[in-house]
Order: C-alpha cells, then structure tokens, then sequence
C-alpha cells in the first residue's frame, strides 16, 4: 500500500471526519482517477455503478411485488416496471402503458399498453401478463404489498391486443394514483421468483440476499439509448458508518441516507456530491382519536401547538426539512396551502388544556427507530412539551416490538413516503384504511372523501379535497411537524442523478439515467 | 484421576442440556411475532397469517423442543425465520469470521502475557516489573469498548490516522482480505486479555523460580536461558494454561460488544440483528454455540487443572 | 473478629489504595454532584436544546440533537453509579449466601447449588443480559437485576471455597455443639471470618458491573433516552467522533478513570487480605 503524498490535507481532515482514517489512503491506491469537475455534456455509456443502500438482510428478495426494505425496493425499482409510476416531480409518468383513462363514472379503467416494451427474454408484453401479474398480486391466499390499496379492483379483462380493462367496484377517480406503485411491476405470466424477469432497466446476473445483487443492461429496454451504465451492482449496508467509509474510500459510487448531522462534513468534501431532495415524506406522531385524552379535540390542537416546527426541522434534521401544517400530500393538486401556516403558541396550548380538563396532561409517547429521526423526534417533542406544562414519557421500543402492536398504540409515531391526498387517505386515514393509526372516522370527511372518489370533474373534486382537509387541520389526529429532505451522496463523477420527490433515495433509485463521467 | 475427568465430562454435558433448555425456554418467551418482525409496517393481517403457517410456528411447544434439539445433535441448527434459509449457511461465513478475530487474539495475548510474565517474573520488585504491573492493573480494570474507543481515538481518527475504526470489506468478501481492518478489533481484545495471563504468569513463574529444582539446575552450572525454557517453564504453564482457557472462554463473548463497536460482521454483531428482528432459531443457535464454548474450554480448563494440581480449580473467573 | 478491619487497615496503607480511592472519589463525587451542577455552570439543562446538531458551542459542543455535551456529560454518571452498586448489592449478597450455605451445608444441596451455579457459568454475562432484555425489554430494575444475578455464581464459588476453609475451626464446632441454629453460625461465626475475599469480591463486581451497564448502554440495551448516560453518550456521539469529538471522549475518561480507581484499591484489598492467610497460614 503507497502513500499517495498529493493528497489535500483537506481531504484528509474529511476523510477521517466520519470514523475512518484511512479512507483517503485506500481511495489513493483504488485506481481511480481524482478529477474534481463534475462530468458534464451528454452521457457517456458504459461502466458499472456500485451503490451502497441501507439495511436489508437475509430475508432480502427479488420478487418484485413484496419488496419490504429498501435494497428490495431499490432492485425492484431497476428490474420491472408498472404500468405507471411517478416522476422526480411527482407527477404521473406512463410506463409500461401508454395511457390510463376512465369510464365517465369512473368505475372503468382502460389501460392501453405501450407498443414495444418487451421483457428481459425479447418477448413482447401482453394482455395476459398484465391480468396474471395482478392475479398474482391480489392472490386471496397470499396477496401481495399492493393488494391492500387496491380493495376497489374488481377484475382485470383484455379488451383488444394491447388493452386492458380494469373494472373496479365502486367508483375511483385517481385509480390511475393507486396504479402508479412501484410494487407493481408487470411480470410474464409464467413468473417465478427464481427467474426474475421484468421489463425494467437492467436485468438480474447475480444476487446473494443479505449481500449485494449485480444488474445487467436490459437490452431490450424500451426507451432509445438508456440505461446508459452497462453494470449496475446494489451493495448492502447495515450501518450508517460502513456505509459513508465505503464512499470515502471509493468502494462504492454512490450512497443512500446519508445522516443529515454530517451533510455539512460531506458537502466540504470536493471528491463527493450531498443530492438533497425536497420530499412529501413525513414523520408525524399520531393520536388515537377514539382514545382519552386524545378523544378530546382541545388535546389534540393542544399538542399540536406545543410544537415549535422550525425547532424540529433543525434539531432533528439539522434543517433538511420543511415545516408541515398538520396535513400531508405536499404535491396534490388539491393540497391545501391557503390554511394558515400553524405556529408554537403555548399560551393557546395551556389554555386548550385546561379548558379540557387537563392542566398538567401526561401522556407517554411510543417511539421506535422505525425511521432516522424518529426517537429524535419524540425526544425533542417531549422537551417543547414541557413548556406547556405537558409530561411526555417516552417509551422507547425496538421496532419489532413498535410493529407488534402497531395501530393499537395511543400517541406513537410513524413514517410514510410521499403520496397523494386520497391514496394516503385511502392508506391511513379511513375505518376500513389497512394502516389508519389514528383511528379516524370523522362522519363528515368520509362523506367527503367519499363524494370524491366519484367525482371526475376536477375543480370539484379538488375543492371537496380542500373541505376534507381542513377537517384534519382543525381536528385530525396527526401531528405533521414536517417533510424531511432525503440526503444521499455520490461521487462527483457520477452523473444522472436527480432529486426525487418520491422520497425514495438516490433519483428514487431510478438508476437507468445515472451515467459516469 | 481419569473417573474425576469422566465424571467432570458428564457434568459438561449435563450443564450443556440444561443450557438448550433454558436456551429454547428464553427465546419461547421473546415478546414480538416473527412474521410481523419479517413483514415490517407491510404486515397486513392476510399476509401475516400466510406467513405464520408458512413458519410453522403453531406447532406445540414440546415438539417445537425435540425437533429443535434432534437438529442440534445432527448438526443441523434449522430454519432462519428471517431468511427462511438454513441457519447454518446464515452463520457460517460469520464463524470464520468471529474465529479469526478470536484466534488472533488469543495467540497474540498468550505470546505477550506469558513473554511479559516470564520477565517480570525475573525483574521482580524492580521498575519494569512495577511498571508492567501498573499498566496491566489499570488496562484489567476498563470495560471492552472503551479500550476500543481509546484505540481508535488514537490510531485511527485523532492522533495518528493509520487504521480504518470499522469494517470495509463490503459485505460477501472475507473479512481478511483487508488485514488492516482486523489489527483494531484484535487489539482491543488481546489488550482485554493480555493483563490477566501477564499477571498470571508472573504469579506463578515466581514461585517455580523460587522452587527447589530451579534452585538445583542453577548450581548445576546450567546457564540461565536453558533453565529458565527446559526446567522452569514446563513447570510454570499448567496453571497459567488454566487460566488462559478461561480467557480465551471470556473472549467467546466478550466478542459480542468489540464486534457491534467496530462494525465487524461476525457472531456477536449477528446475534444483535437477530434479537432485534426475533429471529428466533438464530438468536438459539449463537447462544448454544457461545455457551459450548465457553463449556468446552472450561472443561478443558478443568481438565489441565485436574491433571496438574489436585488442588480446586482457581478463582479466576470473570 | 477484626478480619474487616485489619484488611481495610493494610490495604489503605498502600499508596496504590490511595490513588485507588482518589480516582474513584472524583468520578463519584462528579456523578452525584454533576447533575445540579451542569445547569447551574452552563445554564442549560440535558434535554434542552443549546444550538444545531454537533457544533462547538459551549464548553464541549453540542450532541446530534444539539443538547450541550457537557451539562449531560455532568449528569451522565449518576445512573450508572447507582445501577452498578446495586447490581453489585445484589450479586455479592446472592452469591455469598448461596455460596456460605453450599460449602457450609455440604452433600447434596452443596451439589445441586454449585451444578445451578455452573449452568449459569456456561452463559457469557453479556449474552445472558441480551436475552433477559430481549425478552422483557430496557428497564433499570431488570438491568440491575440480570447483572446481580450473573455475578451470584462468580461469587458463590468464592464464598464456598472460603466458607469450606474455615468450617472446621474450633469455633464453629463449638458453635455447633451450643446447638445454634444454622441461620445464627452463618451469619455471626461464618461471615465474619470470610470478609477478606468477599471484600474483594465486592470491588471486582462493583468494577465489572460498572462496565456492563456501560457497554449495556452503548449496545443501545441499557440506559434509555433521552437520559443522559454516559455509555448512551459514547453510542449517540460517536458517528461524529472527530467533527465534535468531546461527547466519546469526556464518558470515554469518566467511565476509565472510575473502573481503574475501583480496581486499585480491590487490588490493594486482594494484596491485603493474601498477605493476612500468608501470616495465619506461616
């Protein structure tokens, strides 16, 4: 091993920042060029991009319908395709169809699939692969992530060579939202796990679960020139340390989550590139609404104005984060920005609380590192608290024990990527919700949300939206203190990588843009 | 003799039953369901009820026991309920790692605790003897991880950055393909070790070279260097051996907190994961195989202790 | 009778002892004051906010909520300190009954207690709390308790070997030739007689147990947040260990300098009561 003297002490100081001195060292013997410029111009193809994510384990899988951590979801994003999915603005972007329209009462979805998509094998996708891929997917004895959102489908029909129909049973007017999911990736209907074909980007050569998996360029990709990397290789990492050494000493290209405390470290550093992206994710502490002393409104706004969001954002997140209004779905259409920003006002909290009955509320608070941020969080919403005279006692769980007795918890935390209004209202936020945490059932947002569902005119539809809102601003069970940035890292000569609302890293993980300069 | 060395090996096995039972009984009462661990927030009741007759994990208990032990004693330690894989193809990789740090180790400690007794031995109530004996009191007296924490303090991040203070091998590569990343973890735990067997050896290699035939082979004109390898150390290594067995017993779970602070992927890192994600057959197998560890090399204490003094095993355990 | 205080008298007239006492009195004195300490030097309190995530304000910079390192670095020792005497209470005075009644009583219930005793033995201390804590979750009693409890053997093994040494002594016979019940002759004739290894049992517990705690808490096991802990400290701090590198260091030397000063002055304790069995013994 030489030393490479040309090192910049600066680099050095960096370098050993975060836990590991000899990072600089080993990137001076890895090969690589140190070129500080960004690569610019047209991509240039070839190479291969070895990413480091977050987590994963044994229990890592290909399958593209159950992806549970986020090396699963990463693999999945790459290998297949939906029908639709979301692009880095959030916006709707067809995929493996061309376009999703429906019936007038909108109980009809007619998907025309896109001319030319073709599977890893060559073979064209057809009809049939989209009804048995939701076949699969809605499986009474085993359905899959997606099933739960998707109660509404009644059955999936060919209607013509490349159309498919999807009858649903009751009306739902952003059916095409509840479509654009990455765990629903179009497969042959001769699928099967252990020969994992898709139509995404790149397609499997090898995959060791709980270690890394390698990707190859799918050939037969439908989309002129992409991806441009020839190799793609998903590392994982169970820790933030490993995972931040393997980028400082060039073992990997690219990084997921970085610790937003050490942006600042990071972004000193001119070998390496901080993509912070604004995202509609949020961490909320959620209330029981059907629970004492939740089930009063006045303890709810109570909580809700003890908070100091600007506090938040910079304690927990070290200020990559935008302050939340109690309502989520920051990129609807329909979001409601014209409610007033809510504020700490401890005078109105204290007053709530005794109008309430409790002058001196304690209440304790279940909290789980469910998340990066989450036991933070709590600790430092326990500490505003305390200015109003609220004890909040921290139960602090591992996450296997927090996911036990999940939806049951009085006052607990979750986490939830960025969705639209009615598919996370759909997901959390109705009696019959699979995750609806605060148990909410407010009779005059069902009616609501209800009328809706059905309404395909959109200007009604988005001022029913605007009304449904404003009922969980003034007494939801949700306290929205904000939307965390997403934090990832590369190396300054990886191109293509853009920040994504998604909330998923990296480019949400799309890696068929991602090129090396 | 060799009835008391039977008799101590079926104590080891009975201890050794016992230990499965309690070890099954502890995990029987680990809170948290392992398909809601596997399946996170994406547990929908329908799929955890797929996944729990997948798991057979309705099955009695008592079956549950002998199935489990029947797989131990053939060597199979059964399913993973995480990766729904053997759990010997999850450990496997993870022994030879955790043995290299603990061979390394031990083979370092012992070389330098019985060099360091030995001398000290000989300099006895001079300043390097006081000296050694100072620094092993105080090293003897620090928890695992602070040992480690003051070593990469000063070797890799603060003083003199010269070693990585976590694992960089990416995952699938063996640990050893990167030397440099093991010197911090191996260091810590041969500095946790290394006082008890200096102390040890000197204890008792005062006392041999105080004996009579030590005595005897210095009148013979026999010179220093030969008596102190041919007469005194032969004589002086049957009761350190002890010791060092129990050392070397000490380090199979002492492991446990050097692995999580440096990050290296092996046993002890492994069984935190598992408790964490209630992966019960693994959580099983990592606690049978410390503890037959530590059982097997306290026999093998017991056993050098039996065949050389009569007298009960020393009181030094930690 | 004057065992306790013969061995207490020889091993404080050892300069090691001294520095022993010294070292350990700072750390203690730190932990039990720091708490009403910190606020009053800093003017903040442990969970209050004095600036962004890992700057250096303050004497010793702020931890990755931006709390003031050094006020929680104040507070940080009280906790411990008390589960590890207490851990340490429970341990020595378990282990030295169990211990006193196997070697005393002999026989069968001899055996059955030292063969629980090796079960117990086979599990390394540290996995044994990590499946107690598994099952039951973080709590401070439980804490105390699963440490008290892996110590028991260790002791008992000690106190046995001990108890067995002094059994057949002429006051013990005569002891039981006055008919005393059991209870009475191991409490006054037996303990008595037995405090020298026990006394140094009691510092090499109390050292161990403050490293279990410690390394309990920095596995994220131990000691919960948001208290401030020292051992929670060093797992919280460290991904930042060189940017703000006061939050490892500051617990890092606390919980140092306490284990090397309890460890001392058991050393003295041990060269003291060894010396004692060398006069009886000559």
């Amino acid at each position: 091993m030489s030393f490479d003297k040309r090192i910049s002490r600066r680099n050095f100081l960096v370098g050993s920042a975060v836990l590991a001195g000899t990072a600089p060292l080993l990137s001076a013997c890895g090969g690589r060029s140190s070129a500080v410029a960004a690569p610019t111009g047209a991509p240039r193809r070839g190479g291969t991009l070895r990413v480091g994510i977050t987590g994963g384990g044994a229990s890592d899988t290909l399958d593209p319908h159950i992806p549970a951590t986020s090396p699963d979801i990463a693999r999945v994003r790459n290998l297949y395709e939906p029908l639709l999915y979301r692009d880095h603005d959030y916006r709707l972007e067809m995929l493996v169809a061309e376009s999703l329209t429906p019936s007038p009462d909108a109980r009809t979805w007619t998907a025309t699939l896109r001319e030319g998509v073709r599977f890893h094998d060559g073979r064209p996708v057809t009809p049939a692969d989209v009804i048995a891929t939701f076949r699969r997917i809605m499986d009474p004895d085993d359905p899959k992530s997606g099933a739960a959102s998707l109660t509404m489908l009644g059955e999936v029909v060919a209607s013509g060579d490349r159309r498919v129909e999807f009858r649903l049973t009751e009306p739902s007017t952003v059916f095409d939202d509840y479509l654009a999911q990455y765990s629903l990736g179009i497969v042959p209907a001769d699928f099967s796990v252990d020969r994992p074909i898709g139509t995404g980007p790149f397609r499997t050569q090898d995959f060791t679960p709980g270690l890394q998996s390698t990707f190859v360029r799918n050939e037969h990709y439908w989309r002129p020139g992409q991806p441009y990397l020839d190799e793609l290789v998903l590392i994982n990492f169970a820790e933030d340390d490993a995972r931040i050494n393997a980028l400082l000493s060039s073992q990997v290209d690219a990084i997921d989550q970085v610790p937003v405390a050490l942006v600042e470290v990071l972004r000193s550093d001119e070998r390496l590139r901080v993509l912070s992206a604004q995202t509609g994710t949020w961490l909320p502490f959620t209330m029981r609404v059907d629970r004492p002393p939740f089930d009063d409104v006045r303890v709810r706004q109570a909580l809700r104005l003890v908070v100091d969001r600007e506090q938040m954002i910079n304690q927990v997140l070290s200020g990559q984060g935008r302050i939340g209004n109690d309502l989520y779905g920051p990129f609807d259409p329909a979001y409601a920005s014209e409610l007033p920003q809510r504020r700490q006002d401890i005078a109105e909290a204290r007053r709530l609380l005794t109008e309430a009955g409790h002058p001196n509320l304690d209440v304790e608070l279940v909290t789980a590192p469910i998340q990066a941020g989450a036991v933070e969080a709590a600790q430092v919403f326990q500490q505003q608290a305390k200015a109003a005279g609220v004890n909040v006692r921290l139960r602090r769980l591992d996450t296997t024990a927090f996911w036990e007795n999940y939806l049951s918890w009085d006052f607990a935390q979750s986490f939830w990527y960025t969705r639209n209004y009615l598919p996370q209202v759909a997901s959390g936020s109705l009696p019959q919700s699979p995750y609806n945490e605060t148990h909410w059932s407010d009779p005059e947002f069902l009616g609501l949300v209800r009328r809706a569902d059905r309404t395909v005119d959109r200007a009604e539809r988005e001022d029913l939206l605007k009304r449904a809102q404003r009922i969980e601003y003034e007494r939801g069970g949700n306290i929205i203190w904000g939307f965390m940035n997403q934090v990832d890292a590369h190396q300054v000569y990886v191109a293509g990588l853009l920040p994504d609302r998604t909330g998923l890293p990296l480019s949400g993980y799309s890696f068929r843009e991602a090129w090396l300069g | 003799m060799s009835r008391l060395i039977v008799r101590r090996l079926l104590v080891s096995l009975a201890v050794l039953w016992l230990v499965t039972l309690l070890v099954f009984v502890a995990t029987l009462l680990l809170p948290g369901d392992p398909a809601r661990a596997i399946l996170g927030q994406q547990a929908t009741p329908e799929r955890i009820a797929a996944l729990r007759a997948q798991l057979d994990i309705d099955a009695p208990v008592w079956e549950r026991y002998l199935n489990w032990l029947g797989g131990v004693v053939t060597g199979d330690l059964g399913t993973s309920t995480a990766t729904q894989g053997p759990v010997n193809d999850l450990l496997g990789d993870r022994i030879g790692a955790s043995l290299v740090l603990l061979v390394a180790a031990a083979v370092l400690s012992t070389l330098v605790g019985l060099a360091l007794g030995t001398w000290t031995a000989m300099r006895r109530g001079r300043a390097a003897d006081h000296t050694v004996s100072g620094i092993s009191l105080v090293i003897a007296a620090l928890p695992e991880f602070v040992i480690g924490v003051a070593l990469i303090v000063l070797l890799s991040t603060t003083v003199f950055p010269l070693l990585p203070s976590v694992t960089l091998a990416p995952p699938g590569e063996p640990v050893w393909s990167q030397p440099s990343q093991l010197v911090l973890p191996v260091l810590t735990l041969t500095l946790v070790v290394t006082p008890y067997i200096t102390r040890m050896m000197r204890a008792t290699m005062s006392e041999v070279l105080d004996s009579g035939y030590v005595e005897m082979a210095r009148l013979k004109g026999i010179p220093e260097k030969t008596v102190l390898l041919r007469h005194a150390l032969p004589h002086a290594i049957g009761p350190v051996a002890q010791v060092i067995a129990l050392q070397l017993a000490w380090l199979a779970g002492g492991v446990v907190v050097v692995e999580f602070l440096f990050r290296y992927p092996g046993v002890g890192q492994a069984l935190i994961d598992a408790v964490n994600s209630r992966d019960v057959e693994v959580v099983q197998a990592i606690t049978l195989l410390i503890a037959a560890v530590y059982i097997v090399v306290n026999l093998l204490a017991d056993i050098v202790g039996i065949l050389t003094s009569p007298k009960l095993r020393a009181e030094v355990t930690r | 009778m004057s065992t306790r205080s013969t061995v207490f008298r020889r091993a404080l007239s050892l300069p090691q002892a001294k520095i022993g006492l010294t070292l350990t009195a700072v750390v203690v004195l730190l932990a039990v004051l720091g708490p009403w300490l910190g606020p009053w030097l800093t003017g903040h309190d442990t969970t209050g906010f004095a600036g962004k995530p890992f700057q250096s304000d303050g004497v010793a910079g702020t931890d990755g909520l931006g709390r003031d390192v050094f006020t929680r670095f104040l507070a940080g020792g009280a906790t411990l300190l008390l589960y590890a005497v207490l851990a340490t209470a429970i341990g020595v005075v378990l282990g030295t009954a169990l211990g006193m009644l196997a070697g005393y009583t002999g026989g069968r219930l001899d055996s059955v207690i030292m063969r629980g005793n090796d079960v117990l033995l086979s599990f390394p201390q540290l996995v044994f709390a990590l499946l107690a804590i598994a099952m039951l979750g973080p709590q401070g009693w439980l804490l105390v308790l699963v440490i008290g409890i892996t110590h028991a053997p260790r002791v008992a093994r000690v106190a046995r070997q001990a108890t067995v040494a002094v059994k057949d002594s002429d006051y013990i016979r005569a002891a039981q030739l006055y008919a005393m019940p059991r209870r009475r002759i191991l409490l006054r004739e037996v303990l008595p007689n037995i405090t020298g290894p026990l006394m140094v049992e009691l510092g090499l517990r109390l050292t161990y147990s403050i490293g279990y705690v410690a390394s309990l808490s920095f596995l994220g096991l131990g000691i919960q947040p948001p208290s401030a802990d020292w051992g929670l400290m060093i797992n919280e701090n460290r991904i930042a260990l060189v940017v703000e590198p006061w939050g490892v260091l500051l617990p890092v030397l606390a919980i140092a300098v306490l284990t090397v000063g309890t460890n001392l002055v058991t050393d003295s304790l041990a060269s003291a009561a060894a010396g004692r069995e060398k006069e009886v013994t000559a």
